[in-house]
């Protein structure tokens, strides 16, 4: 280890302390950017009790993992997390550093920019290679434009939207070494503590995961409307998403969320109910592959990008909708 | 107990995709027929600190906002203003065009011109800025004025000398507390800014407004960007032809929408 033109991806674990596929995809940029420098990829994992995700890690084609595993490191906490990071930066310092761009990083990437006096691009959707020239595009202005960004100084930082890249494939052999760093972490130096973790747990399908997501908007009139939404999602056995403003409202989770501040998405069916098609949600769900729209406006920007439209409000359009789908599916 | 919001100006990202007009040559957006608006992200940081100060009891909450650009209306601040905030400070000079400091550089001027009002408890910042979306300049604020930050921020309480904030987690939220001065980076789900009334509004226009350069809050040149913007292009947005369904009743139209969608084997 040691200074060089390495790219380590910063790898984040689920619940389970399993690799999130975000930081696959991450490994596969890593290897991209690292080929035109000639350099190494590396991945960290840290945590605590995370030595099982390292081993895993360690078969994704990257050249090396490194392990921090810590008692203090169980969850996320962001002193905590940078100042471990600092510290495995002591002895490896990368030429750019990858995450995936996710409620963690939009908090620790700046902090890390800001700590190693870097330059950081959040929420990158495309790398640009030209031969030695690397370019970041990023949505601007509530995803209306793309902006191209370069680094003017190292090192670099990225954050990464979902589906940027192809996860890097498992491999059954030539697995990398898993190198275990220490670090010393002083629990009575941090500032912020954490009080309690309140884990809001989604009975039903998972938004990332869903092949049909069911998504309300301002049009949905309120929580009863969002109600309905919940019922037809469990006909056709779907997610239930949300635009911004019934997140702001409290009328959905802001787990439900979809677009730029939210889940990018890209099921199979996306049904969007009440939603106007402001650019900042249509950037979290454009990649769907059949869009149907229910609105009352017609000119509504979302019937642009649908398939197929009602004109109507959700009220009466959603319950005679869900019986319809329920007698077929039956 | 003293706060400082900052708040950004920008063209009302609502607007339709041809209201951002691309000049590539100078690398600009150039909004047209929009109006400009207080970013969004920032409405839900001043609501929060409004909040802090309905709680109070002790009545003694002074909130400061703190809005940088090349030239910053009046009018679209008041609305800051109105909506219950006691003061303004602009800091407005020709170099600070939008798009023309990255966050590093930003967070440097704003980190400058808070250490000039020089008291503050609590400094709020939304989560990004609706134009440039970086989501970086509150955590360089914190850093650069070495307080601690915490961020996504739905709630906050100030107990004592801490703040007890809900912070937005992947999987639900956390509470955390922190010690005074603290930043916090607001997360949306803090909700609208309230809307203020005729009077609140026509009280705003006698609250008092300061307006600083450049060289008064201290910010040299020779602070360096660390991205280059290298081009600016219009999104694709993926067109499709959209098949309306359509009913006797509205009610009808869902239902043949169900049917549609077995018919075509969309479901």
């Amino acid at each position: 280890m040691g200074s060089d033109d390495a790219v380590l991806v910063l790898v984040e674990l689920g619940t389970d302390k399993e690799i999130m596929p975000l930081s696959l995809e991450c490994a596969t940029a890593a290897k991209r950017l690292a080929e035109i420098w000639g350099g190494r990829t590396v991945a960290l994992i840290m945590g605590n009790g995370v030595a099982a995700a390292a081993r895993e890690m360690a078969c994704y084609g990257v050249d090396d993992v490194l392990l921090v595993d810590h008692p203090a490191l169980d969850g996320y906490q962001a002193e905590l997390y940078v100042s471990a990071f600092l510290q495995v930066w002591e002895r490896q310092k990368p030429k750019a550093i990858l995450m995936g761009d996710s409620l963690i990083s939009v908090d620790m990437a700046p902090r890390l920019a800001f700590s190693l006096d870097a330059g950081l691009i959040t929420d990158c959707v495309a790398i640009k290679v030209d031969e030695t020239d690397v370019s970041f595009v990023k949505p601007v202005y509530s995803s209306n434009v793309m902006a191209v960004y370069a680094f003017a100084s190292e090192p670099w930082i990225v954050t990464l939207r979902p589906r940027t890249e192809d996860a890097a494939p498992r491999e059954d052999t030539g697995h990398s070494q898993v190198i275990p760093v220490e670090v010393k972490l002083d629990l009575s130096a941090m500032k912020t503590e954490v009080i309690q973790r309140v884990i809001e747990r989604d009975e039903g399908v998972k938004l990332a995961e869903a092949h049909i997501v069911v998504s309300g908007g301002r049009g949905i009139g309120g929580p009863d409307g969002f109600e309905q939404l919940v019922e037809l999602a469990k006909v056709l056995n779907a997610a239930v998403g949300a635009s911004r403003p019934p997140c702001d409202l409290g009328w959905a989770p802001s787990q439900w969320q979809v677009g730029q501040t939210g889940a990018k998405v890209a099921p199979s069916v996306y049904i969007a109910a009440g939603i106007s098609g402001a650019a900042q949600h249509i950037a979290g769900m454009q990649s769907s592959k059949k869009i149907v729209a229910i609105n009352r406006d017609p000119k509504a920007n979302i019937f642009r990008i649908a398939n197929y439209g009602v004109v109507g409000t959700c009220e009466e359009v959603v319950p005679a909708f869900r019986e319809a789908l329920a007698e077929i599916l039956r | 107990m003293e706060i400082i919001v900052c708040i950004k100006q920008v063209p009302d990202p609502e607007g339709s995709q041809d209201c951002f007009v691309i000049n590539r040559e100078a690398l600009r957006v150039e909004p047209r027929g929009i109006p400009p608006v207080l970013s969004l992200f920032d409405e839900n940081a001043l609501e929060a600190a409004l909040r802090v100060k309905d709680a109070r009891k002790e009545r003694d909450v002074k909130i400061t906002v703190v809005s940088m650009g090349k030239r910053i209306s009046n009018p679209v601040l008041q609305k800051a203003l109105a909506a219950g905030a006691d003061a303004l400070v602009k800091v407005e000079d020709d170099v600070f065009e939008s798009g023309a400091l990255d966050s590093y550089a930003t967070a440097y001027v704003l980190a400058s011109t808070i250490r000039k009002i020089g008291k503050y408890d609590l400094v709020f910042a939304g989560r990004q800025a609706a134009d440039w979306n970086a989501g970086q300049v509150g955590f360089g604020i914190a850093h650069l004025l070495g307080i601690p930050a915490v961020a996504l921020v739905r709630k906050v309480e100030v107990e004592g000398r801490h703040a007890i904030s809900e912070r937005v987690t992947a999987s639900g939220y956390e509470i955390v507390k922190t010690p005074l001065p603290a930043l916090l980076v607001t997360s949306n789900e803090v909700g609208e800014m309230r809307y203020p009334t005729v009077i609140q509004r026509r009280e705003a226009k006698k609250k008092p407004v300061v307006s600083w350069g450049m060289a008064e809050v201290g910010f040299e040149r020779r602070v360096q960007n660390r991205l280059v913007l290298k081009g600016l292009f219009a999104p694709e947005m993926r067109k499709r032809q959209c098949h309306f369904i359509e009913g006797e009743t509205a009610a009808e139209a869902g239902r043949k929408l169900a049917q549609r969608l077995r018919t075509d084997g969309v479901i």
